[in-house]
């Protein structure tokens, strides 16, 4: 039952490599931690802040890029070139199929993260700060905000074009880190309906600031370790119901 | 016992802005024998594609019952010994030939990794390919996917290979070899199904034909019995005073009397040869002008 996904993943992640996607990415995060070590030269007191800042931020939006662009195109790439057909017509399930690309992608996220996170410690070391586990939980709040993007990318790409796919997701990241902000500013008004909207959008959509872990990295704050536990479980609950959504809307699609 | 049996299989599509249903497929009955080459023939939009997605449960038919290896429905094992090749080679072009059937053994399931890296070895050298094994799908020409995508369909020894359209495109050699190389697939006991517009290599490959035309089967049976229906002749070439004349008799019952004739006409009988229509002619009439339901 896991071969079939394991090759699937591991071609998956062969393809993103060779395609040479990880380029852009790598020179975009390394840049910006290159700017954290300028920036951060400008203020003594705050330079270790600014570094870490500007490192998981780089890692942050390396990942989010990744999961929503190249999770956008993870389906849709297989319909259009049809390489799906070949795949298909050996023993392999759909849902097989799907957690398979979802693994590879997974897979490709965590190989940036680790590449990443390598050379802000350099940086940091280089900056003589002393990197810390709290680090490490920031970078696994990014992983699982990856994962759930990946989901949503690959729901939507169960039927629509790879730009409505990208719009979607990057819509949702945006109302995902937004949604605690939305819900207390329309607590905050009298009307009973954009209360019940609000507090609706709270339930049907991924909260992403749940993985939100980031000042972890920047200020001595303890770990908040049952927010992690709750995250890990929200989060890979709704990974694992976008998958099932997209087996759904796929499982009995004409393939043409 | 057949490898597939197709039974009253329909599907429609809905298409167009306000959907209307479209009759692609009207109750199609045939069966696939082993270690048989089975032409599978009808003109652009006859349903040919269409039946193949069914077979493989890419295309899900509205009705009709398929029994593969004398079991109902394609189950995970039957598609363990089903092998496809489509129409075009889309294929992962980031892979090289070798990395290509490897993942494709991967697949198979019921492949070691040892007798994977063998299989792979042995079809690159069989198809021609082995001094092009690493290089990557992409610099691959139109011919040669042909061929790695007809290894990919063999690589875990199945005992069905769908084919749809494998020679289409390639240069007179690339369908003499590949047509070779099915030959020998369906001789060493492999149920060989293929479509094909190349009609020509369709009558020197193939043994049983379904023929379709707008989705409905035509024929289905014995591909010389099929052409000797459509209408089989005689030519009798004869000489005198060194001039060479050639007669065509219909009716083989002519024969003796037309002989008696030209001899009696002081003709020399230099041949009499019995003559067929070709499968082109034939499919003509039967697939494109529906002039004889056989």
């Amino acid at each position: 039952m896991f071969k079939p996904i394991w090759s699937i993943a591991a071609n998956t992640f062969r393809e993103i490599i060779r395609d040479r996607i990880l380029y852009g990415i790598g020179v975009f995060a390394l840049l910006l931690m290159g700017v954290s070590v300028a920036l951060g030269s400008l203020s003594f007191a705050e330079q270790s802040r600014i570094a870490a800042n500007f490192a998981i931020t780089g890692v942050h939006l390396s990942v989010a890029v990744l999961s929503i662009f190249v999770g956008s195109t993870l389906v849709t790439k297989e319909l259009e070139k049809k390489t799906i057909m070949t795949l298909l017509a050996r023993p392999i399930s759909r849902w097989q199929f799907l957690l398979g690309k979802a693994l590879g992608l997974t897979m490709i996220n965590v190989v940036v993260v680790f590449a990443l996170s390598l050379v802000s410690l350099l940086v940091f070391v280089g900056l003589g700060v002393d990197p810390s586990a709290r680090f490490l939980v920031s970078l696994y709040g990014v992983l699982l905000e990856g994962v759930v993007l990946m989901g949503l990318a690959l729901f939507f790409s169960g039927f629509a074009t790879p730009i409505v796919v990208s719009s979607c997701c990057v819509g949702l990241y945006l109302v995902g880190h937004w949604l605690d902000s939305l819900s207390y500013f329309f607590d905050k008004q009298s009307g009973e309906l954009i209360y019940y909207v609000t507090t609706g959008m709270t339930y049907v959509l991924p909260n992403l600031e749940r993985f939100n872990w980031r000042t972890l990295a920047i200020y001595p704050d303890p770990i908040p370790w049952k927010s992690v536990y709750a995250s890990t479980f929200y989060g890979l609950t709704w990974f694992f119901f976008l998958v099932f959504a997209t087996y759904l809307v796929i499982r009995r699609k004409d393939l043409g | 016992m057949a490898v597939v049996s197709v039974r009253d299989l329909k599907k429609s599509y809905r298409k167009g802005f306000i959907p209307k249903r479209t009759q692609v497929l009207t109750g199609l009955n045939f069966d696939i024998q082993p270690g048989v080459v089975t032409g599978f023939l009808g003109g652009n939009g006859a349903g040919k594609t269409t039946t193949m997605k069914c077979l493989l449960g890419l295309v899900f038919p509205d009705s009709g019952e398929l029994t593969y290896f004398g079991q109902p429905g394609l189950t995970e094992a039957a598609k363990q010994k089903i092998g496809f090749l489509p129409e075009r080679p889309y294929f992962y072009e980031h892979l090289t030939g070798i990395e290509f059937l490897r993942f494709y053994g991967q697949l198979s399931i019921k492949m070691s990794s040892a007798q994977i890296k063998q299989r792979s070895e042995d079809l690159l050298k069989r198809v021609d390919l082995w001094h092009a094994k690493d290089r990557l799908l992409r610099e691959y020409s139109k011919g040669m996917l042909q061929k790695v995508g007809l290894a990919q369909a063999l690589i875990h020894r199945p005992e069905l290979v769908i084919l749809d359209e494998p020679t289409s495109g390639l240069d007179p050699d690339g369908r003499y070899y590949l047509s070779e190389l099915i030959r020998e697939t369906a001789s060493e006991g492999t149920a060989v199904f293929l479509s094909s517009h190349q009609l020509n290599d369709a009558e020197r490959i193939c043994e049983q034909l379904v023929i379709l035309r707008e989705g409905r089967l035509v024929f289905n049976g014995d591909a010389s019995g099929f052409l000797d229906q459509m209408g089989v002749h005689h030519e009798l070439v004869l000489s005198k005073g060194g001039e060479r004349t050639v007669c065509r008799i219909d009716d083989s019952s002519e024969i003796q009397k037309r002989l008696k004739q030209v001899m009696d006409e002081g003709y020399e009988v230099l041949e009499l040869n019995r003559q067929r229509v070709s499968l082109e002619e034939a499919f003509v009439r039967v697939g494109l002008r529906g002039e004889q339901n056989v």
